[in-house]
């Protein structure tokens, strides 16, 4: 038989009967730290995805505009925004209070996702650069994030919901890690 | 927090570059005279006459360039080029997909029969996913016979001859030569090539406002 060592999260999950999704959200952001970093994450995410989704121009002036074409894409870019200063919050908390290692993999394909499909939104400059680099697999690429730019992003939210859901459980429920026996 | 904003800055500003040619005695001037463009065979509108160039270098496949198809050309149009001030010039940057170049070439023949707006605008307006076949050869063969007034025959033999394949690569060479990597980007210019400024994306009308203005006021065109 193996020993077993039990590690838990400082605000147990005591109060039972609670959702433990919402119950995760108040551990974390019951502090202003984290409600600041969150907000923070998110801004910044939020205009990058402006940015480079060519809503938000500073030369030759100061300009940000939202023409129909790029409601839903907008949208979807702050919905990942919010959703990732929550989750990257809930992880640092975990990882600040945890022995145990986080390996949230969701979280990580789910930003680099995001991201990527903003960043392809305008990536017509990638045309020339991806075909001296990679040639013409490059321009497939580009092409392929360029045209499911909506989907990507939609799939960025289902995997960022998931390492919400996934970052919960961590903060809820006792984790008990296992060792293998030493006198093995 | 800082460093982040200043990384996604430095992104930005290689991306979307803006310069000033011509003010700078020791900076290096492609002359670019609304007169030669024309004379060259690039598809322009408004008046010969105008104290001011905008060369446009955009991919029919471009959803950013139809961004500004949509929203910020009817506004220059009739702010600027109604009103004689300002020529629009079209040039090729064909660099989003395979099917890219097909429809440059396809554009650039309806030029030959005055044309090619009627045709920029068909194509844009019906603009589909990158390299998803709507800009095949058949199917701007089937755009070119919607155009009223195409003499069709004339145009598949220039389309089917890819007669203006060393225009587009010209016009291709000299958007690189500004360092232009994305579509749409834009040179803002006196008519007479001086004073270039250059800009990319797909910038809303105040943005060329500001810059078409400030050259009006500035005065500084001489045709």
């Amino acid at each position: 038989m193996s020993e077993r060592k039990k590690t838990t999260l400082p605000p147990s999950s005591s109060s039972k009967g609670q959702n433990p999704l919402i119950l995760s959200f108040q551990i974390v952001f019951s502090k202003l730290v984290y409600i600041v970093f969150a907000a923070s994450i998110a801004i910044a995410f939020s205009i990058i995805s402006t940015i480079f989704d060519q809503l938000l121009f500073f030369y030759p002036i100061l300009v940000f505009y939202l023409p129909s074409d790029a409601v839903v894409g907008f949208i979807l870019a702050n919905i990942i925004a919010v959703l990732l200063g929550i989750v990257v919050s809930m992880n640092v908390y975990v990882f600040r209070h945890s022995k145990i290692k986080i390996r949230n993999t969701s979280l990580l394909s789910a930003s680099s996702l995001s991201v990527l499909s903003s960043i392809c939104v305008s990536c017509s400059s990638l045309g020339f650069f991806l075909i001296s680099v990679l040639g013409t697999v490059g321009v497939t690429v580009s092409a392929f994030v360029s045209n499911y730019q909506t989907p990507l992003r939609l799939l960025s939210i289902a995997l960022l919901i998931w390492a919400y859901y996934s970052v919960s459980n961590k903060l809820t429920k006792s984790c008990v890690k296992s060792y293998p026996n030493s006198s093995k | 927090m800082a460093s982040l904003l200043v990384f996604v800055y430095g992104i930005y500003a290689s991306y979307f570059h803006t310069d000033t040619y011509g003010q700078n005695s020791n900076e290096k001037i492609k002359a670019l005279p609304l007169q030669d463009l024309i004379r060259n065979g690039s598809p322009f509108q408004g008046k010969v006459s105008a104290p001011i160039t905008v060369i446009d270098f955009s991919d029919f496949q471009c959803y950013l360039c139809n961004r500004f198809v949509k929203n910020t050309e009817p506004l220059v149009n009739q702010s600027y080029i109604q009103t004689g001030k300002v020529a629009l010039v079209f040039n090729h940057l064909p660099n989003r997909g395979f099917d890219s170049m097909g429809a440059a070439l396809a554009a650039q023949c309806t030029n030959d029969q005055g044309k090619f707006w009627q045709f920029h605008n068909l194509l844009y307006s019906n603009q589909k996913a990158i390299d998803s076949g709507w800009v095949s050869k058949e199917n701007l063969k089937n755009f070119a016979s919607r155009i009223p007034g195409l003499d069709i025959k004339r145009f598949d033999g220039c389309f089917d001859s890819e007669k203006y394949k060393s225009f587009v690569q010209k016009n291709i060479e000299l958007a690189l030569s500004f360092g232009f990597k994305e579509t749409p980007s834009f040179i803002v210019e006196n008519s007479n090539g001086s004073s270039q400024e250059t800009m990319s994306g797909a910038l809303p009308f105040e943005s060329f406002k500001a810059v078409i203005d400030k050259k009006i006021s500035a005065g500084c065109y001489h045709n």
